[in-house]
C-alpha cells in the first residue's frame, strides 16, 4: 500500500484528536496514580457511568451532550470521593496487590450494577454526525469537539494543580505525604479530593465518548488499559506526562492501523508499554522511579 | 494436628481416586474445575504469595499451555497427556523468555507489565489465524477422557502444592520469602534475587500450562477470549488471598471454599454473578487481607509450615 503525504497527515491528526482525549482520561488515573500510589482499575468503568450519565440526560430532557459534561463531572466526582472515602482510604497504605484487587473488585461491582440498572443493550447519542472538511482532510465534527473539550478541561485541571493553593497542596502530598502532612495539609481531604478530580476527569470523557461510540455497561475496560498505558508512556506519577503519553498513544494506534492492521493496533500498543517498562521505566518523562 | 492431619490428607487422596468409579458427569466435570482452580490458585501462590511481586497477568500462561497443547493435538496429532506437559514446556519457556526483562521491575510495574504481556499474546494469538484459527477459535478433535483428565488435572494440583510445600520448608523458599520481606536486605545478606525470583517464575508457569492444555483438551475448543481473560486471573488471586498467600494449604482452602460458594450461590443469582464476586474481594481486601490460614497462624501458634 503506498502511503500518500495526505493520508500521513490526515493519520497524524486523527492521533492527536484521539489522543487528547486519552490524554485527558489518564491524566485522571495519573493524578491518583501520583497522589496515593494506587493504580484505579475501577477508572473504566467509572468513564462509563460518565457515558451513561450523558446518555440518559439526552434520552429524557433532550440535553444536550456536551452541555451535560457540568452534570456528569461533579456527579462523579462525588461517586469518586465516597468510593475513596469508604473503600480506597483502607488499602493507601497496603502492598499494591490490594488496591489493584479491590479496585478491581469495585469496578466489576459498577459494570453488574449499570448491567442491572440499564440492561446491557447498546445505546448511543444521536448528536453530531459528519465531518468537517479542511483542504483534503475530513474530521468527525464529534472527535475534533471532543478534542477542544479535552484539551480545555485538561487546560483547567493543570491551571488548578498549578495555580490554586489546592492543587499546591495535592502536588505537595503527590511529592512527599509525610512532608506534607507535618506543612499541615490534611492528608485524606486531599486524597477524596484526587479520587474525585479523577472520577469527574474519567466522566468527562465518557460524555465526550458517548456521542461517538456505542454506550454499554463493559465499554470503559477498553479506557482502563489505555489510560494504563499512557501513565507508563509518559512516565507515571508526571502530570504532563500524562499529556504527552496520551498524544503518543493516539499518534501510535493512528499510525499502527495505516501500516500495519487494524487488529494489531492493540498489541502495538501493548508491546509499547512493554518496551518503555523495559528500556526506560521511569517513562519519557521522568516519572517515579520503578 | 500433626498426627492426625497426613491421615486426614491420605483418606481426602483415597476418596479422590476412587471418585470417579460412581461419580456421574456432572461430579466429574465440577471436580475437574476445581483441581484446575487449586492448581492456578497454587501456582499464582508460589511466585506472589512467596516473593510478593504480584503476577497480574498468570492467565497468560494458562492461555499458552491451552493453545500449545491444542495446536499440537489438532494440527500435529500428538498423545493428549504429552501434548498438555508440552503445554506446560512452553508456558515455563515464556516465563523464562519474559521473566528476564520483567522480575527487574519493582511494584505495580511488573504488575501492569504481566497485564499487558497477558493482552499482547491475546492479540497475537488472535491475529495468527493460520496457526491458532484466530477469533473463531480452535476446535479439537472429539475425545471421551473424562476420567484420565479427571486423574491428570488431580495429580497436577496435588503435585503443584506437594511442589509447594517441597518449597516452602526449603531453604530457597526462606530465600523467595526473604525476598518478599525486604529485597534490599535480601541482596545485602548475599542472596542473588533476580536467580531466585526467576527459578519461582518459571515453577509457578508450569502449572497452569499444563492444567490450560487440560482444559483445552475436555472442552475441546479453544478460543482467545476463553483462555485469556483477566478475570481468570483475579479469581485465581482471590482464591490464594482467601485461603491464606505465602502458605501451603491456604490457596487449596481458598479455591475449595470460592468454588463451591461458585457452585453453589452464583449459580443461583447469574445476573448478580459479578456483584457478588466484586463484593467477595472488598471483602477479602479489606477485612482479611491475611487469609483464613493467615488469621489462623497469627491467633493460634501453628506452624509455618501449613
Amino acid at each position: 500500500m503506498i502511503v500518500t503525504p495526505t493520508m500521513l497527515g490526515q493519520v497524524v491528526i486523527s492521533g492527536l484528536l484521539a489522543g487528547s482525549l486519552y490524554a485527558m482520561v489518564a491524566l485522571g488515573l495519573g493524578l491518583i496514580f501520583g497522589v496515593m500510589r494506587v493504580l484505579n482499575v475501577a477508572h473504566g468503568p467509572l468513564l462509563m457511568l460518565g457515558a451513561y450519565t450523558t446518555f440518559w440526560l439526552f434520552h429524557w430532557w433532550g440535553l444536550n451532550p456536551y452541555v451535560s459534561i457540568v452534570v456528569s463531572m461533579p456527579v462523579l466526582f462525588i461517586v469518586g470521593m465516597v468510593l475513596q472515602r469508604v473503600f480506597v482510604r483502607r488499602v493507601v497504605d497496603a502492598p499494591e496487590l490490594s488496591s489493584l484487587l479491590l479496585t478491581f473488585g469495585i469496578g466489576i461491582a459498577l459494570v453488574n450494577l449499570a448491567q442491572l440498572a440499564f440492561t446491557s443493550d447498546l445505546r448511543s447519542v444521536e448528536f453530531l454526525t459528519g465531518s468537517f472538511l479542511v483542504g483534503p482532510f475530513a474530521f468527525s465534527k464529534a472527535r475534533v469537539i471532543a478534542c477542544g473539550f479535552a484539551i480545555a478541561i485538561t487546560t483547567g485541571a493543570f491551571l488548578f494543580l498549578q495555580k490554586t493553593r489546592l492543587g499546591k497542596a495535592l502536588r505537595a502530598v503527590s511529592q512527599s505525604r509525610e512532608v506534607a502532612q507535618v506543612c499541615g495539609i490534611d492528608v485524606q481531604k486531599i486524597h477524596m479530593i484526587a479520587f474525585g478530580m479523577a472520577s469527574a476527569l474519567a466522566a468527562a470523557g465518557g460524555s465526550l465518548v458517548a456521542v461517538m461510540v456505542a454506550i454499554q455497561p463493559e465499554m470503559g475496560q477498553v479506557y482502563t488499559f489505555k489510560s494504563f498505558l499512557v501513565i507508563v508512556l509518559g512516565g507515571a506519577g508526571s502530570y504532563p506526562g500524562a499529556l504527552l503519553g496520551g498524544l503518543l498513544l493516539g499518534l501510535v494506534e493512528q499510525l499502527s492501523s495505516l501500516y500495519l492492521t487494524t487488529q494489531v493496533n492493540e498489541a502495538v500498543a501493548y508491546v509499547l508499554l512493554v518496551l518503555v517498562l523495559l528500556i526506560r521505566p521511569t517513562g519519557i518523562l521522568k516519572g517515579r522511579a520503578a | 494436628m500433626r498426627r492426625w492431619f497426613p491421615v486426614v490428607l491420605g483418606v481426602a487422596f483415597v476418596l479422590l481416586a476412587l471418585y470417579p468409579l460412581q461419580a456421574t458427569g456432572y461430579g466429574i466435570r465440577v471436580m475437574l474445575q476445581l483441581f484446575m482452580w487449586i492448581a492456578l490458585a497454587q501456582s499464582w501462590n508460589l511466585i506472589s504469595g512467596l516473593t510478593g511481586y504480584v503476577s497480574f497477568g498468570h492467565v497468560a500462561f494458562f492461555g499458552m499451555g491451552a493453545y500449545t497443547a491444542g495446536i499440537l493435538i489438532a494440527r500435529a496429532d500428538w498423545p493428549w497427556l504429552v501434548a498438555c506437559l508440552a503445554g506446560g514446556v512452553a508456558a515455563m519457556l515464556f516465563a523464562l523468555l519474559i521473566g528476564f526483562p520483567c522480575l527487574r521491575l519493582k511494584g505495580p510495574y511488573f504488575a501492569i507489565s504481566m497485564l499487558g504481556l497477558n493482552e499482547v499474546l491475546r492479540v497475537v494469538v488472535s491475529y495468527w489465524e493460520s496457526l491458532t484459527g484466530g477469533g473463531n477459535g480452535l476446535s479439537l478433535p472429539t475425545l471421551h477422557a473424562s476420567v484420565p483428565i479427571y486423574y491428570a488435572m488431580g495429580a497436577t494440583a496435588a503435585l503443584v502444592t506437594a511442589l509447594t510445600f517441597v518449597i516452602v520448608t526449603s531453604r530457597f523458599g526462606l530465600r523467595l520469602m526473604t525476598i518478599r520481606e525486604d529485597e534490599v536486605a535480601a541482596e545485602a545478606m548475599g542472596i542473588d534475587t533476580f536467580r531466585y525470583k526467576l527459578y519461582a517464575f518459571l515453577l509457578s508457569a508450569v502449572g497452569p500450562g499444563i492444567v490450560g492444555g487440560l482444559t483445552a483438551r475436555d472442552q475441546g475448543y479453544i478460543e482467545p477470549i476463553s483462555v485469556f481473560p483477566l478475570v481468570t486471573t483475579i479469581t485465581m488471586i482471590v482464591m490464594a488471598l482467601f485461603g491464606g498467600k505465602g502458605t501451603i494449604w491456604g490457596p487449596v482452602l481458598g479455591a475449595v471454599l470460592l468454588f463451591t460458594f461458585q457452585e453453589i450461590v452464583w449459580a443461583r443469582y447469574i445476573y448478580l454473578h459479578q456483584l457478588l464476586f466484586g463484593a467477595i474481594i472488598v471483602a477479602v481486601v479489606l477485612l482479611m487481607p491475611r487469609g483464613i490460614l493467615g488469621v489462623l497462624q497469627q491467633k493460634y501458634r501453628l506452624p509455618r509450615t501449613i
